[in-house]
């Protein structure tokens, strides 16, 4: 350990620094460059690698300028914050119920958040969806919380709840999508599952802004929630007071996630994978609020990169493709919990 | 007995229910003189869709209500449903792929059934091998690895569809689960598979009362269970597939059905699957006449009503604790 650990001090503040947790958060920051610069290049639509630092400086005119602000420009830019949010997201859930299962895919959060926003566009036109997302992601944890009668404390109880309640969530969103989008079918089951097809300025400030707001708070709290993970007494010991700190995570992540679906559409499973990957990378323990939002921004940006160029794929709405991929992760972990006789 | 006649009278006033009244407003008098042979063309098409998709709701909700005992008897898991379990979505997805592949439209023919049930009895499989065995005897992975599969599928499904605009025109109402729009050939065509599945069901209903004792129990009354496994997957894939395949994927009529028929008759499967048969037929067609009716011109989906009444009753099991600790 004396080899990967060391704490730098500078005057009052000292900070542990972990070779490894630092080596992994520089990796896939520059995984997830490249993936833009991919995403801008390639194709016949491309930006010409030569002329992208200019383009990107400013200098982007014509065809170049077309594509880097109104087409691809948008959809990556969208793709790392939302993803970055959804990391952060699942974490902050993750730790609160102990549980890799106990994200907010699992809780029903994005399908609150859909079906909030899909409502005010039908009742409320004009009604900002980031809001009303957020709203229905609060509706969804708050019906999952009174539903079990014991809060998070049980992973099998909530997540019996969380399916239910995305049920109904689900049902919401497909009521609205019936009722209102009767001609733009194609439309509405990109939105039910999550795209970034037509991102665009908005969806930007949207998902750029809660990122600002959000992972900074989220930052602030990691460390106690982190603690909690050895359990209440412990916390509590450490001075974290455990209540007050999972309703702030709570908190924190369905904003997160409301204002990711908000952008986005519900994109399924990118909360629930980026913690778990990052804790494999990392091999540390604790909720890792900064590489589970940088691998949450990489598997999303990525994903989207393949919604526009990879065969049989191409032009899909990207949820499509973390639900297929996710799903596939998810039951992966299934069996490996199976083996490990935890639930 | 007695239970059985309610069960009939109750069946009969959702069905009589269901051809009085509907999205487009007649009076009473006129839907009974209508059905009783009434000359005004108007009210005789409307007539004839109430008719055609009451016969698809009974149809419908009793197979997928004896597909949800059977699933609960043979896992011995109180959520057991077709619809959580991603048993419809497997036979959704199937037919969807080979719609896809032969270029018509979602053909709810004679065939289709078919091709549901593979698809329903692959998912099964696959549910069950991956979820039904948990080291802690819990209920709740049975159900999650239902979800996982459910979005694996979904995936899958969205992907197919919005790829081939033609299948997609076809199937956005049948996703939802609709009773709407389909008529009485569809249901001729199913109604093969649907009887295969209910009498296999009863074959299967008192071994299923064994296996509610244990395997090794069952084992040593005599009960063959590993044929009963099969004997009853098979019919509830049968049963699953055949309504998937007439209305669409619908949930929580196999939750909830089967947890009301116990309720009223006791654990005895030869008892509960002929109410549950009866009770989901009521459901689901009175599920229907709420839908046309609660909000006028519109059509809510069946799967829509279904999903409001089954998952507030999923969210009381997990309250009250019969669902997890």
């Amino acid at each position: 350990m004396s080899t990967t650990k060391k704490v730098l001090r500078m005057g009052p503040v000292a900070l542990v620094v972990r070779r490894r947790v630092i080596a992994v958060h520089a990796g896939v920051a520059l995984a997830i460059v490249a993936v833009a610069i991919v995403t801008l290049t390639l194709g016949r639509l491309g930006i010409p690698l030569p002329e992208l630092p200019a383009a990107l400086l400013g200098g982007a005119e014509g065809k170049v300028a077309f594509v880097l602000e109104r087409w691809r420009g948008p959809r990556l830019v969208t793709a790392v914050f939302a993803g970055g949010l959804l990391g952060m997201s699942g974490a902050l859930f993750q730790a609160v119920t102990r549980n890799p299962l106990g994200s907010p895919d699992v809780i029903g959060l994005g399908a609150g958040a859909g079906a909030g926003a899909a409502t005010a566009s039908l009742f409320l036109p004009g009604f900002p969806s980031a809001v009303a997302a957020v709203g229905g992601a609060g509706i969804a944890t708050l019906a999952v919380f009174g539903a079990t009668g014991r809060g998070f404390a049980s992973p099998a109880r909530t997540i019996i709840a969380g399916i239910a309640v995305s049920a109904l969530a689900f049902s919401i969103t497909q009521y609205v999508v019936s009722a209102k989008l009767r001609d733009a079918a194609t439309h509405l089951a990109e939105y039910l599952t999550g795209s970034l097809n037509s991102a665009n300025d908005l969806d930007i400030i949207v998902s750029a802004t809660g990122a600002a707001l959000l992972i900074p708070a989220g930052l602030a709290i990691g460390r106690a929630v982190s603690l909690l993970e050895l359990g209440d007494d412990a916390a509590a010991g450490l001075g974290v007071d455990p209540q007050r700190t999972r309703t702030r995570a709570v908190i924190l992540s369905v904003l997160a996630s409301g204002v990711a679906v908000a952008a986005t559409g519900p994109v399924a499973f990118v909360a629930l994978t980026a913690p778990q990957i990052t804790k494999r990378l990392t091999g540390t323990a604790g909720v890792g609020i900064v590489g589970s939002a940088l691998t949450g921004a990489f598997i999303l940006s990525a994903a989207d990169l393949a919604a526009q160029q990879a065969p049989i794929v191409s032009g899909l709405p990207v949820g499509v493709l973390t639900m297929g991929v996710g799903g596939l992760y998810l039951g992966y972990l299934l069996v490996q919990e199976h083996r490990e006789g935890q639930l | 007995m007695a239970l059985m006649v309610l069960a009939v009278g109750c069946l009969a006033l959702a069905i009589a229910a269901s051809l009085l009244f509907g999205g487009k407003p007649t009076s009473i008098a006129d839907a009974f003189t209508g059905l009783v042979g009434g000359t005004d063309p108007y009210l005789a098409a409307v007539l004839d869709a109430r008719i055609d998709r009451t016969l698809m709701g009974v149809l419908s909700g009793a197979a997928l209500a004896v597909s949800g005992v059977i699933i609960q008897g043979i896992t011995r898991n109180p959520l057991g449903d077709p619809g959580l379990l991603g048993i419809t979505v497997g036979a959704g997805a199937a037919v969807v792929t080979v719609s896809a592949i032969t270029g018509n439209g979602v053909a709810v023919g004679a065939g289709a059934v078919w091709v549901a049930f593979a698809g329903a009895l692959t998912t099964v499989l696959v549910v069950f091998m991956v979820g039904a065995r948990s080291a802690s005897g819990s209920v709740v992975k049975l159900l999650l690895t239902g979800a996982v599969v459910s979005a694996v599928l979904t995936a899958y499904r969205q992907a197919i569809i919005l790829t081939h605009p033609a299948v997609f025109d076809s199937f956005r109402h049948w996703v939802v689960g609709s009773l709407g729009g389909r008529d009485g050939s569809v249901a001729l065509s199913v109604a093969p598979a649907l009887g295969i599945g209910f009498i296999l069901a009863l074959m299967v209903s008192s071994s299923l009362n064994n296996l509610a004792l244990g395997e090794e129990m069952a084992t040593s009354l005599g009960t063959p269970v590993r044929l009963v496994r099969v004997g009853g997957i098979v019919a509830a894939a049968l049963l699953a597939g055949a309504a998937t395949a007439a209305v669409g994927p619908i949930a929580f009529v196999g939750l909830v059905v089967p947890h009301l028929a116990r309720s009223v008759v006791g654990t005895d499967h030869r008892v509960q699957i002929p109410l549950a048969l009866l009770l989901g037929a009521t459901l689901m067609v009175a599920a229907d006449t709420v839908g046309r009716v609660i909000a006028r011109p519109e059509d809510i989906m069946v799967g829509i009503v279904t999903a409001w009444i089954g998952a507030p009753f999923l969210l009381v099991a997990v309250r009250r604790g019969w669902a997890a600790r």
